[in-house]
């Protein structure tokens, strides 16, 4: 029992990191229709971001904010000259997907140009190791986990509470009716893209003090992950991914710690299949237009 | 794999060449083909085999080429890849003239690349590691270092050797890793050790702990840990994180004695860790020999060489400037560069004949064979017995970062006492 219940523990330290990562793409996918699969190599280039910052003295957690800041600032450029204007020519949903691939590639190896292939490392930005009711967490992921908790509860209120949200969420539903009740729909799409970043932006960095040491295929390795979060808790549903990233999470650890590790994955995503087997919108899809699209 | 293409792609031909001094590429160039990843995250494999290459080139070009002709280096980028490394050795074997020798072909891409070359009938020295090759029935196949399985018992000589007899073994789910463990299996229950956990994790993956949970459990006196840099770093600093700050010595391949392993793992585990906690295990080259004074030379001489201490640090990597002498030597006694013509003789200068003067560099070889002497090749790995598969394993060393972060020798173990501990 204690093996589970660490193994529990860890998972929910994993997947944490998931879940503030796929609360920001679910949004940006749920709100603006577009599957960005250059969100990955956003996220690398938020961890090398947080490495150069962290080179010149600067403290890991005002490294995470500068980096948010920073991804949420190049998403929403990434969007209005490339995105924005491919759909305004009437590209569709796959021939913009096939661009977000090849501009994450794009980005990742203009990363290489500059920082060289070689792994760089963080450090150690643990903190000190805590031990409770058979748990053991770090300082540092106590911090990533309420920090996921913020941003997921953060969104929901913005969502639900206030009127960006509800313009956010009619863009969502039909931007064209949105449109007609004098929503400034590219304006909600830009906005959007600037939140998503910086939740991607935050959850490179703190994907970086989690694997201590990483190279340029960081982020790329770790979207599936989060489109699986993404999917598995309900497109566009903070709440959902954040319940996909906890499932993901604790369903790889669980595995590591009962079965091989070289198989954690496998188990975790058989599980996935399974859960949207039985909920094929997700765990708490609600369905918004993105999300009755993509389960059909 | 699509991020490695683009690689590819942005990075123009994957194809280069070189030879040792400027101007002298020509027609007449015989060309040896560096088969390893030249782009990607396995770069520095690449680097250290053109190395080795750019330094025996040095030394061969010094002594006046192999049948009058200058050789050169032909880098050809496999980018670790299978999947990249298919077209990219059928166009160089295609379109590249005087391809004659062919070295490096490591083990992530040689089941693909080693039957290209053979095919070609192009004399090959492999690094590969992969036990398929220990017996082989490829003519122009040649290893001069060991298999998998042996550098896994190795590794069980060496903890043996240090007195640690629990050990946890922790591989990384890569071609390479994979093929030490049943050698360290085997080594362990001859050896009458305990093997506290045999766990296969996959690479770069964000967290370990479960994994570690479990190591931990087993008490181990030493851990037998292959993988990349980034997953060994992660994993120590998690073992780190939940065992209280104590971690176990780790013994390892010396595939991992780069700047790269030392700068990750430094970074999360301290100084005093890496240079006192961690045993590199893999081919023996002795530093004191006079082939290997000629060979730090030619390292230290070769202008395209950037880190010649690590290039000296891994013995793999010294058989490929042995193989490029032997294949040389072999072109001079045959009289020709033709594959078919001078492969058989590689097996006779490493076994030499009767009588034969023993030369311990390209320069007198050249002399004693351009004098009508037979020859026997002695060179940085010392004595070179290819069994009937063409496989020559020799010992084996343990080597250590200095706190510069250059290898350094620790000891040696035996080859037979390797062997030893393997069934049959």
């Amino acid at each position: 029992m204690s093996v589970f219940i660490e193994a529990v523990g860890f998972g929910v330290a994993a997947g944490a990191v998931i879940a503030l990562g796929a609360v920001g793409f679910t949004v940006q996918f749920g709100i603006s229709n577009v599957l960005n699969i250059t969100y990955g190599a956003l996220m690398t280039l938020a961890a090398y971001l947080g490495y150069a910052l962290l080179s010149v003295g600067v403290g890991v957690w005002a490294a995470l904010a500068v980096a948010a800041a920073g991804i949420a600032v190049a998403s929403a450029g990434f969007n209005r000259l490339l995105i924005a204007p491919l759909r305004r020519r009437g590209t569709g949903f796959v021939g913009v997907v096939i661009v977000t691939v090849a501009a994450g590639i794009v980005i990742q190896y203009c990363i290489v140009a500059i920082a060289g292939p070689d792994t760089v490392s963080y450090g150690q930005q643990a903190g000190g190791t805590i031990r409770a009711a058979g748990f053991v967490v770090t300082t540092s992921q106590l911090i990533i986990i309420g920090l996921t908790v913020a941003a997921m509860l953060a969104l929901h209120l913005l969502l639900t509470r206030t009127q960006l949200g509800r313009a956010m969420r009619a863009t969502s539903a039909n931007p064209v009716v949105a449109r007609g009740c004098g929503i400034q729909t590219e304006r909600i799409i830009d906005v959007t893209w600037l939140i998503s970043g910086a939740l991607c932006g935050a959850a490179g960095v703190a994907l970086a003090i989690t694997t201590v040491t990483f190279d340029f295929t960081l982020g790329p390795i770790f979207l599936i992950y989060m489109i699986a979060a993404a999917v598995l808790g309900g497109i566009g549903q903070p709440y959902g991914a954040m319940l996909g990233g906890l499932v993901v999470g604790v369903g790889t650890q669980v595995a590591a710690a009962y079965t091989s590790p070289a198989y954690q994955d496998v188990y975790a995503f058989g599980l996935l299949i399974l859960m949207l087997l039985i909920r094929p919108r997700g765990l708490l899809a609600a369905g918004t237009a993105s999300a009755r699209r993509l389960a059909g | 794999m699509t991020a490695l293409l683009a690689l590819a792609a942005c990075g123009g031909s994957s194809i280069s060449s070189s030879t040792s001094s400027a101007g002298v590429t020509g027609a007449g160039t015989i060309n040896i083909g560096v088969i390893g990843p030249m782009t990607g995250p396995a770069a520095e494999i690449g680097n250290l085999m053109s190395g080795a290459c750019y330094a025996a080139v040095l030394d061969v070009n010094k002594a006046g080429g192999v049948l009058g002709r200058k050789v050169g280096c032909t880098l050809v980028d496999d980018t670790g890849d299978p999947a990249d490394a298919v077209p990219n050795v059928t166009r160089a074997l295609a379109t590249t003239s005087n391809l004659n020798m062919a070295v490096g072909l490591e083990s992530n891409t040689a089941a693909t690349t080693i039957p290209l070359v053979n095919s070609a009938r192009i004399p090959m020295v492999s690094t590969n590691g992969l036990v398929a090759y220990d017996k082989t029935t490829d003519t122009y196949f040649w290893r001069m270092t060991p298999s998998d399985d042996q550098n896994g018992a190795a590794f069980v000589a060496w903890a043996a050797k240090k007195g640690y007899r629990r050990v946890a073994v922790v591989f990384q789910n890569n071609i390479g890793a994979q093929g030490n463990d049943p050698g360290v299996v085997a080594a362990v229950r001859k050896s009458g050790g305990t093997m506290t956990t045999n766990i296969t994790i996959p690479g770069d993956a964000s967290s370990y702990s479960s994994v570690v949970a479990r190591v931990i459990a087993g008490k181990p006196q030493a851990l037998i840990l292959a993988g990349d840099p980034q997953t060994s770093a992660t994993f120590l600093s998690q073992y780190r994180q939940l065992n209280g700050g104590a971690v176990p010595p780790v013994i390892t391949s010396t595939d991992s004695i780069t700047p790269a392993y030392f700068s990750a793992v430094k970074k999360v585990m301290g100084a005093g860790y890496v240079t006192h906690s961690m045993y590199f295990v893999g081919s023996y080259v002795s530093p004191a020999s006079h082939a290997f004074g000629i060979y730090k030379s030619a390292v230290y001489g070769a202008s395209q060489i950037k880190d010649p201490a690590t290039i000296l640090g891994v013995g793999v990597i010294a058989s490929i400037y042995d193989g490029i002498n032997l294949m040389g030597l072999a072109m001079q006694m045959a009289h020709s560069a033709s594959g078919p013509a001078y492969n058989t003789d590689i097996a006779k200068i490493a076994a030499g004949v009767p009588g034969a003067v023993a030369v311990d560099s390209y320069a007198t070889g050249l002399a004693a064979l351009k004098a009508g002497q037979q020859i026997h090749y002695v060179g940085v790995g010392g004595p070179i017995h290819f069994n009937a598969f063409h496989n020559s394993p020799g010992n084996f060393s343990a080597s250590g970062f200095s706190a510069s972060g250059s290898p350094t020798l620790l000891g040696v173990i035996p080859g037979t006492q390797v062997q030893q501990l393997l069934p049959g």
